[in-house]
C-alpha cells in the first residue's frame, strides 16, 4: 500500500469540524484523492459530542494549552455521579438547532447523507418571567406556536394578540413592497424599537419576538431579525405538526460532521486523527505539509479552520445534566405532533443578577435535551447554556441554571449530576482562500444553524474542483447500492 | 427474509457495525445476507460500505442499518466513526487463519472499552466452507486459501466458543460462500437487542410506547411541502 507521504493527494483537510467535514462529503464521490486528518483524536472538532471521559480529557487539555477558541474548561461531578457510565453520553459542544428551511437539510437530502442521521422535533419555545410581586413565584412561560395557540394563551392580553397577529401576518410578506417600507426605514435598529413603534407591542411582547430569533445580545437588528422569525415561520409544519426545527440525536452537529466523514470514506477518503498540520510550506503548485504524526505529505491543496481568536469577544457556556425526566417541557401541544425532545428556554436581558445585584445584560439561553437525543440516559435531561462572554457570565449562567431547575423541577428541584464549563471565542471570521491554502472561518456561535456557514465551504468545493465544478452537482448524488430507501421493499 | 405481511408490527433501527482483519469475508457476509449472494475474489472494501436489511422477528421487525469497515484501514481512525452509537457490532475471522483471531480479540476488548455500554456483540467464525467439517462446504472445496488435504481450518470451534462465552459474546461459524449459518447471526443479535433500547420509555405513557421510536424520528424524505402552511403563529 502507498504510503501518506508517497501519495500526491488532491486535497489535505485539517480538522474534522463540521465546514470541513462537509467538504469532504461535497468532494466524497469526485474521485480526488482526499487526506482527511484532525490533531484531535476525535472527530467534529469545535462541533464534537463528548462522553463524560472524553469530556474531562478535552477539558484538562483545553487548560493545559491556553491556546485555540476555548478556555477555561471544567468539569465537575457531583459526589452521587461518581458511578455514571461515562458512555452514556453523548455531550454536544455545539447544541445547534436546524430549522426545517435550512439549506443545510436539502444539502443532506440530496448528497443522501441524512440516511444515516436521526432528526427529532425540537418543541417549545420558554420565557423565564419574574414574578411581578413577591407573592408570586417565577414561571415559564410558553411562546404559543401556533395560530390557535395564541388565540387560547391566557398570559396575553386580546389587545396584545391582535397586535401579535397582525406582525405575524406583516412577517410573511414583509419582503414585498407594501410592507418593504414599513420597516425599510428601521433596518438597522434594533427589532425590538421596530416592535414597539410599527406594532405598539409591549416589552413582554418583544421579548416573545427577540427569543424566537435567539440572538446573542438580544439586540438584533430589524432586517437581520424579521429574517429569522421569516426563517422561522416557514419552517413550521415543514416535516410535521407543532415544530420548525429539528435536531440530531446523538450530539447535534458532531453526528452531521461524522456522518459527513463516513460518506467521504466510502468514497476513499484516508482519515488520521490524531495527526495536525504543523508546518506549511508552499513551493510551485504544491504544498508540503509536516504532520505531528512524523509523516510529510504534498498536496495540491490543503483546507484548515482559522483557530486564533482574533478578538476577544466570545460565549460562556454551562453544559448541566440533571437527574430529572422535566417530562412538563416536552409536551406535545398540536395533536398529531410527535413528542419533541427540544425544548429552549430564554432568560431575557435583565432577568437575571449576578449575588451582587447586577442585573443581566444579555440574555441567557437554554436548551433542554431530554434522554431521547441519546445524549444522556433515560431519566435524565441535558442543559444546555448559552450567554455572550463578559465578566459576570459564569455567574449568570449558574443563576439561570438554578432559577430553571428551581421552576422546572417537577416539585422539587432536579438534582445536577454533572456541570461542565467553557469559554469559546471568536476567531478573524472571514473566508480566506490564498493560493493552494485555504482558509474556513471559526465556528459561528449561532444557537440555530446559520446557513452562511455553508458557503465557504461551497466556495472551497469550487477552488478545488476548477473547471468540473457545476453548481448543480453540488452536494447532489444518487444512493449508493444497498442503501436503500425506507418504503423500499426488501424482499 | 420473508415478510410475512404483518403489517402492524414495531419497526426499529438497529445500527450494526462489522469490524475484523483485511480478507475474513466482512463484506461477503453482508452480501449474503443482504442480497443473498456471493462473489469469488471480491475487492477490498475502500473506507467502508453502508447498506440496509430488515429482519423479521415474530414480534417485531428490525431494520439494520450496516456499517460495512474495510480491513485494511490504515490509521484505525474510522473505526470509532463506526462503533459510535452502535447498537450491534459483529466481529469477524477467518478460521483458517489464527492472526484473525487475534484481531478480533483486539477488537472485542475496543468495543467493550469504547462502544456504547449495551452493545450486542457477535463473534462470528467465517469460511466454515474451507473446513471439512461437513456442513456448509460446496462440494468440490476448493474455494480461495483452501489447502489439498480440504482441512484449512486453524482455529478450533471449542477455542473460539470458549472465548465467546468468557468474554459474553454471541458466537457463530458461517460460510458466507454457501450461505451456512449467514442470516442466523443476524437473528440472533435482532433477538439479543434488549427491546428497552429500541423504544423510548419515558414515565407516564411508557406502556404504550413500542415502536415509538420510529414515531419520533422526523422522516426528512417525506412530502417536503413546498407550501407548507405558513400560517401559524410564533
Amino acid at each position: 500500500m502507498e504510503s501518506v507521504s508517497d501519495t500526491s493527494w488532491d486535497v489535505v483537510i485539517c480538522g474534522t469540524g463540521l465546514q470541513q467535514s462537509l467538504l469532504a462529503l461535497a468532494l466524497s464521490r469526485s474521485g480526488k484523492k482526499i487526506l482527511h486528518v484532525d490533531p484531535n483524536h476525535f472527530y467534529g472538532g469545535a462541533e464534537a459530542a463528548f462522553s463524560l471521559q472524553d469530556a474531562e480529557s478535552w477539558a484538562n487539555e483545553v487548560s493545559a494549552k491556553d491556546a485555540g477558541l476555548f478556555r477555561s474548561a471544567s468539569v465537575a461531578r457531583h459526589e452521587s455521579a461518581a458511578g455514571l457510565s461515562s458512555r452514556s453520553y453523548s455531550l454536544a459542544m455545539a447544541p445547534t438547532l436546524i430549522h426545517a428551511r435550512s439549506a443545510l437539510l436539502s444539502q443532506l437530502v440530496s448528497s443522501r447523507a441524512y440516511r444515516q442521521v436521526e432528526f427529532l422535533a425540537v418543541g417549545s419555545f420558554f420565557i423565564f418571567r419574574l414574578p411581578q410581586d413577591s407573592a408570586q413565584q417565577p414561571a415559564l412561560i410558553r411562546i404559543p406556536s401556533t395560530r390557535e395557540d395564541v388565540f387560547a394563551a391566557t398570559t396575553i392580553s386580546s389587545k396584545a394578540k391582535r397586535g401579535l397577529m397582525k406582525f405575524l401576518k406583516f412577517v410573511l410578506d414583509y419582503q414585498n413592497p407594501p410592507q418593504l417600507e414599513l420597516w425599510q426605514s428601521h433596518a438597522e435598529a434594533p427589532l425590538t424599537e421596530f416592535l414597539q413603534q410599527e406594532f405598539k407591542m409591549d416589552a413582554e411582547l418583544q421579548t416573545y419576538i427577540v427569543t424566537l430569533t435567539l440572538s446573542l445580545n438580544g439586540k438584533i437588528t430589524t432586517r437581520d431579525g424579521l429574517a429569522v422569525i421569516r426563517r422561522h415561520l416557514s419552517s413550521m409544519g415543514v416535516y410535521g405538526p407543532g415544530f420548525a426545527a429539528i435536531y440530531p440525536k446523538w450530539g447535534g452537529l458532531s453526528e452531521v460532521a461524522q456522518v459527513s466523514c463516513r460518506a467521504a470514506a466510502v468514497g476513499g477518503a484516508v482519515y488520521m486523527l490524531g495527526a495536525g498540520v504543523q508546518a506549511v510550506e508552499t513551493a510551485g503548485d504544491e504544498v508540503k505539509l509536516e504532520l505531528s504524526s512524523g509523516d510529510t505529505v504534498k498536496t495540491r491543496i490543503l483546507v484548515r479552520a482559522d483557530d486564533n481568536p482574533s478578538e476577544q469577544t466570545g460565549i460562556s457556556r454551562l453544559v448541566a445534566v440533571v437527574g430529572s425526566p422535566l417530562t412538563s417541557m416536552f409536551e406535545v401541544v398540536v395533536e398529531g405532533a410527535s413528542r419533541p425532545a427540544v425544548a429552549v428556554v430564554a432568560f431575557p436581558a435583565g432577568s437575571l443578577s449576578t449575588p451582587a445585584g447586577k442585573a443581566s445584560e444579555y440574555p441567557v439561553y437554554l436548551s433542554v435535551h431530554s434522554s431521547d437525543t441519546g445524549e444522556c440516559p433515560v431519566g435524565q435531561n441535558v442543559l444546555y447554556l448559552t450567554t455572550l462572554s463578559t465578566p459576570d457570565s459564569r455567574q449568570l449562567l449558574e443563576e439561570a441554571l438554578e432559577a430553571f431547575v428551581g421552576t422546572a423541577g417537577e416539585g422539587q428541584p432536579a438534582q445536577i449530576l454533572i456541570q461542565i464549563r467553557y469559554e469559546q471565542l471568536a476567531g478573524s471570521g472571514s473566508f480566506q482562500p490564498e493560493g493552494p491554502v485555504i482558509t474556513f472561518p471559526s465556528p459561528s456561535f449561532s444557537l440555530s444553524f446559520d446557513d452562511s456557514v455553508l458557503e465557504p465551504v461551497q466556495q472551497a468545493w469550487k477552488r478545488i474542483m476548477g473547471d468540473a465544478a457545476a453548481e448543480s452537482d453540488y452536494m447532489s448524488f444518487a444512493d449508493r447500492e444497498g442503501a436503500m430507501d425506507d418504503d423500499d421493499v426488501y424482499e | 427474509m420473508a415478510d410475512t405481511g404483518n403489517a402492524v408490527k414495531p419497526s426499529s433501527s438497529v445500527k450494526l457495525v462489522l469490524l475484523g482483519e483485511a480478507a475474513v469475508g466482512k463484506s461477503s457476509l453482508v452480501l449474503r445476507f443482504v442480497n443473498n449472494d456471493f462473489q469469488e475474489n471480491k475487492e477490498p472494501t475502500i473506507g467502508a460500505a453502508f447498506l440496509t436489511q430488515k429482519c423479521n422477528l415474530p414480534t417485531r421487525t428490525i431494520k439494520f442499518e450496516i456499517w460495512d469497515t474495510a480491513g485494511q484501514e490504515r490509521f484505525a481512525s474510522l473505526a470509532p466513526m463506526y462503533y459510535r452509537n452502535a447498537q450491534a457490532a459483529l466481529v469477524v475471522y477467518d478460521l483458517t487463519k489464527p492472526t484473525s483471531l487475534i484481531k478480533a480479540k483486539h477488537w472485542v476488548a475496543e468495543l467493550q472499552r469504547q462502544a456504547s455500554p449495551g452493545i450486542v456483540i457477535a463473534l462470528v467464525g467465517n469460511k466454515l466452507d474451507l473446513t471439512n467439517d461437513g456442513i456448509g462446504n460446496g462440494a468440490d472445496g476448493d474455494g480461495a486459501g483452501s489447502d489439498d488435504s480440504g482441512d484449512a481450518r486453524k482455529i478450533s470451534t471449542e477455542e473460539a466458543k470458549t472465548y465467546a462465552e468468557e468474554e459474553g459474546l454471541l458466537f457463530f461459524e458461517t460460510s458466507a460462500k454457501t450461505g451456512y449459518n449467514v442470516t442466523e447471526v443476524f437473528t440472533a443479535i435482532a433477538n439479543a437487542i434488549p427491546e428497552t433500547s429500541l423504544k423510548t420509555t419515558r414515565g407516564p405513557g411508557a406502556s404504550h410506547a413500542a415502536g415509538r421510536t420510529e414515531e419520533q424520528r422526523v422522516n426528512l424524505n417525506g412530502p417536503r411541502d413546498p407550501n407548507a402552511k405558513e400560517g401559524c403563529a410564533c
